[in-house]
């Protein structure tokens, strides 16, 4: 161990009863270096640094080492832990909205981690409040302290939690998917305030996350976790341009990027969806605003925009589940609710969306019962075919939706939704919940089954990677309006609009180079 | 995309294992002791010599004896006998009034949340017929219709139908806001389907809880209405109707209440753990 070191961990195991979460693993995080850990969902990456800091849940038991500089803390008593933590060690958590309080005031929040470990009065506790919301770069910090939480952003919250994070001056700061819940562009001004910060005041920062976009701008050095055990440990440029192990490579290879599929159209014929001039109020609040949207018969058209940009909104319009305020919906030629049957729909939560208590193969026979579509032999072969064209192994139909893992489960809502061979599929941020690599896989799948099936496709994504490598053309919504629209290559890769430039400019870039 | 990962991805997903509720524990014990008071009252009065009815010549309030086990009381009758036949009554009462209670508040329930006019009407009359105490309730209505088995029944079913109804409200309005019952409009399905196949069998569980925990308040209704003689009426038994006539003479004999009170309290309790272990079951 080098002199530098603020964190070594050696031979770390995590298990609960039976299962074994963390499987001896070895890192260090250097002063002022920036060290990510990254994995997918069940890679032990959450658990690794939770176990650092004594955070895990009475029944898990830890082994191995992990050193903060001369101090063992696994297996360390609680008090000497307290005094680590917020001093230390502190910690960034993934969704800022439930990291504060929402009955005090931020200036409250931050005055009480500084008191609950130096000797300060209330008067010099709320100066260096004041300051340190000025380090996270909080506009008027001096009446910004008098806040609460609610009055404040969701970006301006990370900041605050930063800013409680950084108050006692800790040597490390553990940052929990700390960008995973905020919008593309609230995203980028975080990650460069962690980087300002790291350089200004040489704190070392592990990062764990999934999202190589956010490591390759960030982190110094990678660590890839798989199934609990560490696959690969480098530089992250060395990472990025020669993975050395064949999942590190899957890992990269999955991540969808901008830019690397080749401009594709289809000639227009006739019109799959067509929303004119349509106006959604919810109450006082307008949540789309005279947008119109054409889909031709076959066309892929994706819906990018951030969170409260009607995105969502129109796919509801547009299956029928919301009436307009005002403005025309016409679906197949016809309104929304009769064209019912030539819709299919595909939901962000794929859990959420099939019922616990049916079993596969009455998920996606659903449709074909209320149409009474097929019964008989004819029923029990069409649901052998869609499970065959999602790649599910038939053996499943007598499963529960809990006994299926994310991925699987959002292969039997995409059956579900081809079941009545519909005209229009109406997919919202079907792959957001799902893994890289299995995001990889099912969009995969929708691109396959567009193309044989050739039905039109409202596709509703966050993510302009993943709808530039699907998507014909492509809307931009910001605040319920279509600030831009066009064919994919043109509207991602050379945008016009400001708030588009803005939100291509955002994306965090795979590539450490770039 | 440029990805070519191996599809589908392989099954990692520990499939979860029905916890064995009914064969350890709580569950175990609860079933246990609810059995017990079952078969006592199944094959109890075939094992009895004594006639519940029968008045016993010279056997007036005597204590437990090899004869009478649990003694006579003081029309001259054995105890034991009409505490068996008594357990009857009782569990008959419970398992016919109870699940009629519930299915009709279930009903009730369930189907006001269709039309919010319905809800609200619902809802203010459940209101008034929970603001009752359960005996006051019971005084009102046997005031109205007599005292008797029949009346044990119908305030029995009137406590009953706005808890269960409530339960089921409260658990519809929820499971209708799930995302499997979006799904179900999507592709066009009538409330009446999304209603059968999605949001009740979504929402029994709780009902089914509650099923367990009305089935002991039914036996604690039975032997409170007895006590204030308007419960079922003698010369019938009934678990109440042996409590209120032990009660009588318990400076004479207190092992008279003995019977009665160990059947109810047994009772009570195997119904209350079961409903703990079916709602412990809940979670998993």
């Amino acid at each position: 161990m080098s002199t530098t070191d603020v964190l070594s961990v050696t031979g770390l195991r995590v298990a609960f009863g039976q299962v074994e979460a963390v499987r001896g693993i070895d890192f260090t995080v250097a002063e002022g270096e920036i060290l990510a850990l990254v994995g997918e969902s069940g890679s032990g990456k959450s658990v690794t640094a939770r176990a650092v800091l004594g955070l895990l849940p009475a029944g898990a038991s830890v082994r191995g080492s992990a050193r903060l500089g001369e101090q063992e803390l696994v297996g360390a008593e609680e008090e000497t832990l307290r005094q680590v933590r917020g001093q230390q060690v502190a910690m960034v958590f993934q969704e800022p909205a439930t990291a504060l309080n929402p009955v005090h005031t931020i200036g409250w929040q931050i005055a009480a981690v500084l008191r609950a470990h130096q000797q300060l009065s209330k008067a010099d506790a709320s100066r260096e409040a004041v300051r340190l919301l000025e380090l996270v770069g909080i506009p008027e910090p001096a009446t910004r302290v008098r806040h609460y939480p609610h009055q404040l952003s969701g970006g301006q919250k990370q900041r605050v939690v930063i800013a409680i994070a950084l108050a006692n001056n800790p040597r490390l700061i553990i940052a929990d998917e700390p960008t995973t819940a905020l919008d593309v562009t609230v995203q980028a001004e975080i990650l460069s305030l962690l980087r300002d910060l790291r350089d200004r005041l040489g704190t070392a920062i592990l990062l764990i996350t999934h999202n190589m976009g956010v490591v390759a701008d960030l982190a110094d050095r990678v660590a890839v976790m798989r199934q609990g055990e560490l696959v690969e440990q480098a530089p992250v440029e060395d990472l990025f341009a020669r993975p050395a192990r064949a999942y590190t490579q899957e890992l990269l290879a999955a991540v969808p990027r901008l830019g690397h599929r080749a401009p594709s159209a289809v000639p227009v014929a006739d019109l799959a969806l067509h929303l004119d001039q349509v106006v959604v109020h919810y109450k006082d609040f307008v949540a789309v605003d005279k947008v119109d949207l054409r889909i031709g018969q076959g066309e892929v058209v994706g819906l990018v925009g951030e969170s409260g940009s009607g995105k969502s909104t129109i796919g509801k319009v547009a299956a029928g589940l919301l009436r307009t305020s005002s403005g025309s919906v016409t679906v197949l030629g016809t309104d929304p609710i009769s064209a019912r049957p030539r819709i299919g729909f595909i939901f962000q939560d794929p859990g959420g969306s099939l019922n616990p208590r049916m079993s596969i193969a009455d998920c996606i026979g659903e449709p074909l019962r209320v149409h009474k579509a097929a019964r008989g032999k004819q029923y029990r072969d069409r649901i052998a075919d869609l499970l065959d064209s999602v790649r599910l192994p038939t053996s499943y139909t007598h499963r529960r939706p809990k006994e299926l893992s994310g991925g699987q489960r959002q292969r039997v809502g995409i059956a579900r939704a081809l079941a009545l061979n519909p005209a229009l599929l109406i997919a919202d941020e079907p792959t957001s919940a799902l893994d890289v690599s299995v995001q990889a896989a099912v969009l995969e799948l929708v691109t396959d089954l567009q193309q044989t099936l050739g039905f039109a496709c409202l596709f509703i994504s966050h993510d302009l990677a993943v709808v530039d490598n699907l998507a014909h053309r492509v809307t931009v919504l910001h605040q319920g309006r279509v600030v831009e629209e066009g064919p994919h290559h043109e509207v991602l890769r050379t945008p016009t609009a400001p708030y588009t430039r803005r939100l291509v400019a955002a994306i965090p870039i795979p590539d450490p180079i770039e | 995309m440029t990805a070519t990962l191996e599809t589908p991805e392989p099954v990692e997903v520990a499939v979860p294992v029905r916890p064995k509720t009914f064969l350890r524990g709580k569950g175990l014990v609860g079933l246990v002791l609810v059995g017990l008071v079952i078969a006592a009252g199944l094959i109890g009065p075939l094992l009895v010599s004594w006639d519940p009815y029968e008045q016993i010549p010279g056997a007036n309030l005597l204590g437990p004896s090899g004869t009478h086990l649990l003694g006579t009381d003081d029309l001259n009758r054995d105890i034991l006998a009409r505490l068996l036949a008594g357990i009857r009554v009782d569990l008959l009462i419970g398992f016919t009034a109870v699940p009629f209670g519930a299915l009709l508040g279930c009903a009730i329930g369930a189907l006001a949340t269709v039309n919010n006019v319905l809800d609200v009407a619902v809802q203010r009359l459940f209101d008034v017929l929970l603001a009752f105490p359960q005996l006051i309730l019971a005084i009102g209505l046997a005031a109205v219709i007599g005292p008797g088995t029949t009346s044990v029944v119908i305030v029995i079913v009137c406590v009953e139908v706005p808890i269960f109804g409530r339960l089921l409200r409260t658990a519809v309005l929820r499971v209708r806001e799930s995302q499997f019952v979006t799904a179900s409009e999507v592709i066009g399905a009538g409330k009446a389907h999304v209603l059968r196949h999605h949001v009740l069998p979504n929402s029994l569980e709780p009902a089914l809880v509650q099923l367990a925990l009305s089935l002991s308040v039914a036996v604690f209704i039975e032997g409170a209405m007895s006590v204030l003689g308007i419960g079922v009426s003698p010369p019938h038994p009934s678990i109440g109707a042996v409590l209120t006539t032990s009660l009588r003479y318990l400076d004479l004999n207190p092992l008279f209440a003995i019977g009665p009170l160990v059947v109810t309290a047994v009772l009570v309790l195997g119904f209350q753990l079961i409903a703990q272990a079916t709602n412990a079951a809940r979670g998993a």
